[in-house]
This record gives structure tokens, sequence and C-alpha cells, in this order.
């Protein structure tokens, strides 16, 4: 065990990159940089929206009011406790429980699922309602922003899917699960900007 | 070699952040506003977004500079949307 | 060379740089038009000389990449390529179609050539880039469909990797998106508007897919290091690409009757778009740190790591530059907008294309690397053309700028053509800078030629 665990490292000091990659973060290095990037996006559009309310308070004041603050109350709670899910997904699988962690992603997934529904109905309430990105400037953010997270939440879907696959065929294991904890970040990352998104542009007036 | 986070210590930053999240559709259904409400709300999406990043993420565990630069983010992201709402004030 | 087939991308390989010297001939007639209007006239107008130009550039580019996906798919799938004779077949009515086009462009009047074309059964001609008569459009249309067809099957039949994926994957949305050139509504936000998906999405987009799939192999080959992290690292690039480029298409929509929401997506999502070419920059070098043989062709890795940077410069910084609306404002349609053109072309596909041949020449010729001569003198014209293409963007940038000012800014605006003779001195030596690219483009050929004591393979 002793000796095996020497020669692991010694293939790992060999593969030592100039960047570190991996070495630090909990997964892919490549994929952190796509999610420091991607904070950079919504972060940009979070401030960018606050600085165009200032302008505008009483028309973002106004329409604000007419968006359904418990679906996005609900969808909250719900990726809170889908992020919690694979938090616990993660610690199976460090502990080689390959079927636990499936099962944990997949609930995951699911809730994901409620989540694209939720959004769906209101996303059609407000088309319904004729409101598009042209109505004014703040359903132009809001639209922007919930409808570029949605597309991250479907992403990270994607993503947890094809971990549960892998997992279900045993794939991962208690030294290697690199890939789990890769798309964990990701998912995660979905979740916090989601808790900021939520005050900003639901209930912060 | 790493310390597993304890199952128990998972649940219960689940169980605060259902907690806040709950506070905060609660101050909007009150239909506060103004600028200490305003302050509030954005602590507290600070604060639930910083332990996701800590503690679901992990990066408690990892080397000083991830975590600076997330608390970095939500700084700056915190205080410039502040600071728009104050200019909205005035 | 391990697949005989391989061979058939040495014809592209000699048409595209032939026609990349046709190119840069005509940059330097229209360029030095610039400042002595009459220059050539009537025989070549500045107009067409332009035209013949840009769509030059377009040509030998395809011309690089179809060669280069006929010599880098067989190698990546383990099998030679599903028909030889259907790619030579395609080039010869590739070059012919492109020889009768550019004559058509330099002999007959463009309002002729659209009539005599069948320009009135379906309108798509007299528009920027896509000027080209409706034969060579269908002719397009079919030359990428044939390399499509026989890239696809040569991959179906053998080793499927992510390089060759993505490959393709930019080929086919190549091939797609030329297919909005045939569209042509009458209302002139809407043919802007779906203009852009060829212009934007292919340079923007998907060609990018082929630059990403080109350079990681390259540097798979000249470095040894491990498939799966360079796999890796271009899955990761590419979806960055598609994700900034595709909405990053909205800096073509701030001021040209679209909604104003545009002026958000497309400033946020392009502002991002140097990001993916940074990265591309970064996994480069470090792939060449940590290579784990060296290879002797080390005009290919210079070429390779020229690629990342200058890309990251042309398309990623000259083109930040003035992607904010706020700023775009003012800058658009200026000499900054060619500026940010020369280097990102030149960087992102000329320097692509010209590694690709830079690694495969010499093993089609039968040598794993060309002679050591060669090899210096092959450098020195990288140095030269890329030092060259640099000052063009930095005169072009001042005349921008000084444009920009007198122009736009001004208390006293100047009206276009006063401008114009002011900023005549970048131009001159804009047209100085051209000479030495010719002489560096001059001197690349020329190592195609030069004998030595050339490297085995090991």
């Amino acid at each position: 065990m002793l000796t095996q665990n020497a020669t692991i490292n010694l293939v790992e000091l060999q593969q030592v990159p100039i960047l570190k990659e991996g070495e630090n973060l909990p997964g892919d290095f490549a994929l952190w940089i796509f999610i420091f990037a991607e904070m950079l996006v919504f972060g940009v559009l979070f401030v960018a929206y606050a600085f165009t309310r200032a302008n505008n308070v009483e028309l973002f004041n106004a329409s604000q009011l007419t968006l359904s603050r418990t679906s996005g109350a609900i969808n909250t709670l719900v990726l809170i406790t889908s992020s919690y899910f694979v938090v616990r997904g993660v610690a199976a699988i460090k502990l080689g429980l390959s079927k636990q962690c499936a099962d944990w992603l997949m609930g995951a997934f699911l809730l994901g699922g409620v989540f694209i529904s939720i959004k769906i109905v209101e996303f059609h309430a407000k088309f319904a309602a004729d409101i598009s990105m042209s109505t004014n400037a703040f359903y132009m953010f809001y639209l922007s922003l919930t409808f570029f997270h949605f597309m991250h939440v479907l992403m990270g879907m994607v993503i947890l899917a094809s971990i549960i696959v892998k997992a279900r065929r045993g794939a991962y294991n208690a030294q290697h699960h690199t890939g789990v904890e890769t798309g964990a970040s990701f998912w995660h990352m979905v979740d916090f900007l989601w808790i900021i998104l939520f005050p900003l542009i639901y209930i912060i007036r | 070699m790493q310390k597993l986070q304890s199952t128990r210590f998972s649940t219960l930053i689940w169980l605060i952040l259902v907690a806040l999240t709950i506070a905060t559709f609660c101050i909007g259904e009150a239909n506060l506003a103004g600028k200490s409400t305003m302050l509030t709300l954005l602590a507290i999406a600070m604060i639930k977004s910083q332990m996701v990043a800590n503690y679901f993420m992990a990066l408690r565990q990892t080397k000083v500079i991830w975590r600076m630069i997330m608390l970095a983010y939500f700084v700056i992201v915190g205080g410039l949307i502040a600071l728009a709402y104050l200019m909205g004030l005035t | 060379m391990k697949y005989k087939s391989q061979a058939v991308a040495k014809l592209y390989f000699i048409a595209a740089i032939g026609l990349f010297l046709g190119q840069i001939l005509f940059g330097l007639i229209m360029g030095l038009q610039y400042v002595v209007g009459d220059f050539l006239f009537p025989a070549i107008p500045f107009n067409v000389a332009r035209m013949v130009h840009t769509n030059l550039l377009i040509v030998w580019l395809l011309f690089g990449f179809m060669g280069a996906s006929y010599f880098l798919i067989p190698e990546e799938s383990e099998t030679e390529l599903f028909s030889p004779k259907l790619a030579i077949i395609t080039f010869w009515v590739f070059l012919a179609a492109g020889a009768i086009t550019v004559l058509g462009y330099l002999l007959v009047p463009y309002a002729s050539l659209a009539k005599w074309t069948g320009n009135d059964l379906l309108n798509t001609m007299g528009r920027e880039f896509l000027e080209q008569p409706l034969p060579t459009k269908v002719g397009i249309v079919l030359v990428a469909l044939s390399w499509l067809f026989n890239i696809t099957m040569t991959m179906l039949k053998g080793r499927k990797t992510a390089i060759s994926l993505v490959l393709t994957l930019g080929m086919l949305g190549l091939a797609v998106f030329f297919l909005f050139s045939f569209y042509n509504p009458v209302n002139l936000v809407k043919d802007k508007f779906y203009w852009w998906w060829v212009v934007h999405l292919w340079v923007e987009g998907v060609w990018e897919l082929i630059l990403g799939a080109m350079l990681a192999f390259v540097l798979i080959k000249v470095t040894g290091v491990d498939r799966e992290v360079v796999e890796k690292w271009l899955y990761v690039i590419i979806t960055m690409t598609l994700v900034t480029g595709i909405i990053g298409t909205g800096h073509h929509y701030y001021w040209i009757g679209t909604p104003v929401y545009w002026q958000w997506w497309g400033s946020v999502f392009s502002a991002l778009e140097p990001i993916p070419f940074f990265m591309m920059t970064v996994f480069a070098f470090n792939m060449v740190n940590k290579r784990r043989r060296e290879h002797p062709n080390k005009a290919a890795v210079l070429w390779a790591l020229g690629t990342s940077v200058m890309a990251f410069l042309g398309a990623g910084v000259w083109g930040f530059l003035h992607t904010l609306a706020p700023v775009n404002y003012y800058a658009h349609g200026t000499q900054l907008t060619a500026a940010h053109g020369h280097l990102a072309f030149y960087g992102a596909y000329a320097l692509v294309v010209l590694t690709m041949i830079s690694y495969a020449m010499p093993i089609i010729r039968g040598r794993a690397a060309n002679p050591e001569r060669a090899q210096i003198m092959e450098m020195w014209s990288f140095w030269l053309m890329t030092v060259s293409i640099f000052f063009i963007t930095l005169f072009l940038t001042g005349a921008g700028i000084v444009q920009i000012w007198l122009q736009r800014i001004s208390t006293t605006p100047m009206s276009f053509m006063a401008v114009q003779d002011q900023i005549s001195i970048f131009y001159w030596a804009r047209e100085a800078a051209g000479v030495v690219f010719l002489i560096g483009l001059l001197l690349y050929i020329t190592s195609f030629f030069v004998k030595g004591e050339s490297k085995a393979f090991e």
C-alpha cells in the first residue's frame, strides 16, 4: 500500500503542470476558469441592472410588483436543496459509495427539473401578458437575466445527468472522482448566482 | 488525507440557507423598502452565497487565494449594487 | 506521413499560398489607392481591388482549412481518407470557380456580371464579402458539402476523437451558416441582421472551432502531451467561444434598427470574447512548457505559439477596444475596425493555416522537419509578417482614433473625405509596413525550395 502510494505520488510529481491544475480547487481547473468567467458575466449584468435602475427607480419599482415573488422564493428553496443533495452526493463518492452518489445527484437533477417547470410557468405568464424584452428596461433585465440563468440550470442538468450515468457504471471511486466534484462546483455556482438574483430582481426596491 | 465534512454540518448549513430564504421572502411580502431594508437583503444574499461557496463548494478546504477571490467577488458585486441603490435614493 | 491519402492536402496548401500572395498584392494596390486615389484607374478601381482582397482572403483560408482537414482527419481517425479522388475533384472545381470569379470581378463591370449570372433569379449579390455571383455561391455550398461528406465518412469509419469531432462541427457550421448568404430580404435591417449570421458567426463562431481543433492537433503532435489534457482544454475553450461568440453577434446590432436590448447583450457577451482567446494562449504555452519531446520542427512550434498570441491580440484585445456599445457609437465603421480586422484575420486564421502547413508539408514531402536553413528562413518570415502586420494594425489604429476625433467627436466635425486627407500619413506608413509583409511572404515561399540535410523521422 505504501509503495503503491509512493509510486502514485511520483507519477503525480512528474505531471505537475505549470498551472497546478486541479491542485487547489475542487474539480477540474479548466472548468474553474469557466466558472469565474460565468461569475463575471452575471456580476456585470447584476451591476448593470442596479445602475440602470438608479435612473429609473419608479419604473423598476412598479414593474417589479408584477413578478411572482412566491415562485421566485420556491425556486430559491428548490435550488438550495438541490445544492445540498449535490453536497451529499460528493460526500458519498468520497466514501466510495457510487450508488448513493448517483441517487443524491438524481435528486438534485429532479429538483432542477422542478425549477425549470416553475420558471416556464412564470415565463409563460409574462409572455401571455404581452411582456417582452422591448417592453421596458426592467423587463429587459428581468427576462435576460432569468433566461440566461435558466440556460445554466439546463446545462447544469446535462452535466449532472452525464455524471449520474457514469457513477451508475461505477466510473468513480473514493480516490478518483474529479468529474463529480467538477459538476458539483458548476451546480453550486448556478445556485449562488440565483441566490443573488432572486432578492435583486424580485424583492429589493 | 482529506477531512470529510460531516453530513450533519452540511445539513445545518442547508437549514440556515432555507431560513434566510424565508426571511428574504417575508421581507418582500411585508412590502418593506428603504435603505436599511435594501442593505439587510443584500447582506443576507451575500452571506448565503458565501456559505454556498465556502461550505457547499468546499472552498474552505482550499488555498486562501480562492476563497479571497470569491469573497472579493461578493463584496465588489454587492458593494456596487448597494452604491447604485443609494444613488437611486437621492 | 502515416496515410497515403493525406497527400491530397499538398494541392490545397499550394493553392492557399498562391492565393495568399494574390491577396497581399491586391492589398498593396488598394493600400496605395487610399493615398493615390487614381492609381491603376480605371483598370482596377478601389472597390474592385477591395473585393478581390477580401474574397481572396476567404478563399485561401478555405483552401487552407480544407487541406489541413484532409491531412488531419485521416491521422486522427487512423484510416485512409474516404475518397481522395473526390477531394482532388473538389479541389479543381473550387480553384476553377475561384479563378473565374476573380477574373469576372476584374474584367467585367459588376452590374454586368450580376446580370449574366442570374442575379435577377435570386438576388444575392452586392453585399460586402458576399459579392460572389450566384453560381459561385452555389459552387461554394457544393464544395463545402463534398468536403464535409468526405471528412465525415472518414471519421465514421475510423477512430472518433474530440479534435476531429470539433473540427467537423466547425465545418458543419461553416456550411450551414453560409446558406444565409442566399437570403437577401428587401428590408435593410433584416438584410444586415442575417448578413452577420454568415460574416460574424463564421469568424467569431464556427471558424474558431476549426482554429481550436487544428491548434490542439499540432500541439499534441509537437509536444507529445497527453491527449486527455488537450481535449479537456479544447472542450472548455470551445464552450466559452460559442457562448460568447453567438450572443456576441449583438455587437453588430447596436445601430442598425434592431431592438435596444442588443446593446446590453452585445456589450456584455462580446466583452467576454477575449476570454477563450486568452485561454488558448495559456493552453498553448502550457502545453509547450509541459512537452514530453523535442520535435525537430521548431518552426511549427513557433507558428503555433504565434497563432495563440496574435489571435488573442487581434481578435481579443483589438476586438474589445471598440466592442462596448458606448464606445462603438463613435468607433463603428472607422479605420479602427480595419485595424481589428487585419490583426484578427492574420492572428487567428492566416496563422493557424500556416501552422498546419508548416507542420504537415515536411511530412507530406517525406521528412519530419525541413532542413535547418529552411526552418530559419521560415522563422524569419514569421517574424517579418507578424511584426509588419502588427505595425499595420498600429497605424490603422492611429488613423482610426484621429478619424473618430475629427469626424465624430470634435465640435466642428469634418467630412469623411476631408478627414481621409488628414490621416494620409498613417496610410503611407501602413503601405510601407505592407511592403515588409510582402517581403516576409516571399521569404516564406522561398523557404520551401531551400535544399539541405533534412530531419528524418525519429
